[in-house]
């Protein structure tokens, strides 16, 4: 029976190895599990269905597309191992991390030893994708430090008639805290008054002692921008102590459910991809596919892994078989991804900018007497420059 | 008067919770690191109820709680049980393991989506004016739930049979057992009781602030409350929950929010240094340990 199953296994060995050599196989290591897993798993979750989708189209080029996900649990550690396994043992030709940011470096790491380029899906962009970029670096994640500030500062004055008092608020980690630093020093030069800032450790048991000194110092706007639970949870408690004042926040994957369920026609949701709410043919097809993917998340959270999902497909359709690292860094190097509506424009990357050449901003919020989430602002740009 | 009711509303979370990790403690003299994550259970234990008695709250909410007592005897039975004469570092591991196991398995069951049971319920958590101040629904729900629960266990620990055998089981188990009392029952009640509290503690910081799997933190972030106290003493993790929120709550409103998370630390070395058996916890029985 051993050696039966022995030979089995011998005889599986080739035919897995010739699988491999047929297809464009790109390697994730992301959190799927995990206390953060509820940011990162459905991304992953949403471009993996949606790539099999392409395969069940025909795939790219006449070839299949591979995707291996490993787990990381967004510990350091997990994320070298996983990079490593990655790139010796399974040879992909496109590292993906859609992580927390503690993970960046062993994957950076792996990723410049092996010379394949390295991707944020879902993850954090840092700032070696914006212009000049480094070489092996990409991101498409929605937001982008500092841009999502000057995006939600310039709406704010834009819907406001006198003078600005504003509130900042975000959860204790490195990412947030300088993003809103950002924001206090960036509010100043358009001449608001920023009164209060509230950094609350993550997470809190409960969020009303960090409320009640932002709502003592009576803003009339709130910019938060942080983890979902720190954003919400400080406004909440601020409501409860009866501020009535308007919140702003970066819209997560979770904000259009969110916005449904807190009911407020004074929190905004500013973000980059579009809401299913807008019902593009785009999104019907975002629909299908995971139904067919049978995913456990609302369609409403697969946007960010749709978007990447587009992105792999567009690069490795202008990756020449045999596919390499070098060919797909250079295809990286050069592409312009349609987002069939999902975003305001084109995302494209350069050789000097692994970001976006252009960031797209779209407000929303809820609408009590129609009863629906609407739109507060349409599409506004912000030219990414170095 | 606003920061009197955020202190007492944080204080109740921590004594709520402490609780739980004193009573096992005190009867078993086991330190369940586990905690946390039977405090989740609970939670999700009302996730689950709320969906299944859709419309009917209150017999979700008893539901829940009659399955966060049940789980926490079942744990004794199954794990904790097998544990007896074995020595204390053995148990503690034991905690451990069960505290992994049942991370993992809540995040199969139940996925990685923030959950909103106090929405699955029908309610929602309104604002209350006292005095100057507000306090929502859910955060007088937990005052009140904490001074019934201390309540009812300084009662039932008083003037029942089961609570004073309870007591003696605590304080020297080789004579309880030889006057007849069944430790593995009464142990099995301290975990119930236990894994009650803490539950139910973790259903209504759920109802105020959605369901995730971050609330196996908080439940580590009441430790240090119950060490203030003392470790064998409910009245100590009153006492220790209002020290570590009081001051967690003035430094966020006059000095710098970030030391919140630090100063419950703080506190609890200078506790260690100065009284390491807490404010109303047995000098012996630490030695013992």
């Amino acid at each position: 029976m051993k050696r039966l199953l022995c030979t089995i296994a011998a005889a599986a060995l080739p035919l897995g190895a010739a699988t491999a050599q047929d297809a464009y196989v790109i390697g994730v290591s992301g959190a799927m599990t995990g206390p953060v897993a509820a940011n990162y798993a459905p991304v992953v979750e949403a471009m993996k269905a949606y790539l099999d989708h392409v395969n069940a189209r025909g795939g790219v080029n006449g070839r299949q597309l591979r995707v291996l996900v490993l787990d990381d649990q967004a510990q350091p550690s997990r994320a070298a191992t996983n990079a490593k396994q990655l790139l010796v043992q399974d040879k992909v030709v496109m590292l993906l991390n859609a992580s927390l940011s503690s993970t960046y470096a062993p994957m950076i790491a792996e990723s410049k030893r092996a010379g394949v380029p390295l991707y944020y899906a879902g993850a954090v962009c840092p700032k070696e994708t914006y212009p000049p970029a480094d070489p092996l670096q990409f991101c498409s994640t929605a937001f982008g430090a500092n841009l999502d500030s000057q995006a939600a500062l310039a709406f704010i004055k834009r819907n406001s008639k006198d003078s600005v008092r504003l509130g900042l608020a975000a959860m204790a980690i490195p990412i947030a805290r300088a993003e809103i630093d950002y924001a206090e020093g960036l509010s100043k030069t358009l001449g608001m008054t920023p009164v209060e800032k509230q950094i609350s450790p993550p997470p809190a048991p409960d969020y009303t002692p960090f409320a009640t000194k932002l709502k003592d110092a009576n803003p009339t706007w709130v910019w938060s921008w942080s983890p979902w639970v720190s954003q919400v949870r400080v406004f909440e408690a601020m409501r409860r102590l009866g501020w009535n004042g308007r919140y702003v926040t970066w819209a997560h994957l979770n904000a259009e459910e969110e916005l449904a369920r807190i009911r407020d026609g004074e929190f905004y949701v500013i973000g980059t991809n579009a809401f299913m709410e807008d019902n593009l043919p785009i999104h019907a097809e975002i629909r299908a596919v995971a139904a067919r993917a049978k995913l456990d998340y609302p369609v409403s959270y697969l946007t960010e892994g749709f978007v990447a999902g587009l992105v792999v497909e567009s690069v490795l359709r202008n990756t020449p078989w045999p596919p390499t690292p070098q060919k797909v860094l250079a295809a990286m190097n050069n592409v312009k991804v349609d987002m069939k509506g999902l975003r305001g424009g084109p995302l494209e990357w350069t050789k000097d900018n692994h970001f976006r050449t252009r960031q797209h901003y779209r407000v929303w919020r809820w609408d009590p007497q129609g009863g629906r989430i609407v739109r507060a602002q349409d599409w506004q740009a912000i030219e990414v420059k170095r | 008067m606003q920061l009197a009711v955020n202190i007492l509303v944080l204080a109740s979370i921590y004594a709520l919770i402490c609780c739980g990790y004193v009573l096992i403690y005190r009867v078993s003299r086991v330190l369940s690191l586990a905690h946390g994550e039977l405090m989740m259970l609970g939670a999700y234990g009302l996730y689950a109820t709320a969906s299944l008695f859709s419309g009917h709250p209150l017999i979700a909410l008893a539901a829940a709680g009659a399955l966060a007592l049940a789980v926490g005897v079942a744990v004794y039975f199954a794990l904790m049980w097998r544990m007896t004469g074995e020595s204390v570092l053995a148990a503690v591991l034991a905690t451990i393991a069960l505290g992994i196991l049942l991370r993992g398995a809540m995040i199969l069951m139940f996925g990685t989506q923030t959950q909103h049971p106090l929405r699955d319920l029908g309610w929602t958590n309104g604002s209350l004016e006292v005095g100057a101040a507000r306090i929502s629904a859910v955060g007088l729900a937990l005052i009140l739930s904490t001074a019934l629960v201390y309540g009812g266990l300084a009662l039932f620990l008083r003037a029942t049979r089961w609570g004073i055998r309870m007591r003696a089981a605590g304080q020297h188990p080789l004579l309880a057992a030889q006057r007849g009392i069944g430790l593995h029952g009464i142990y099995a009640l301290a975990w119930g009781l236990a894994t009650f509290t803490g539950g139910l503690a973790g259903m209504l910081i759920a109802c105020d602030a959605g369901l995730e799997s971050t609330l196996v933190i908080i439940g580590l972030k009441a430790f240090p409350a119950a060490l203030v106290g003392g470790l064998d003493s409910l009245v100590g993790a009153l006492v220790g929950s209002l020290v570590v929120a009081a001051a967690e709550v003035v430094l966020i409103h006059y000095v710098d929010p970030l030391l919140s998370d630090v100063v419950p630390f703080v506190i609890l070395l200078a506790m260690l240094v100065v009284r390491p058996w807490g404010l109303f916890g047995t000098r012996e029985e630490l030695d013992r340990v």
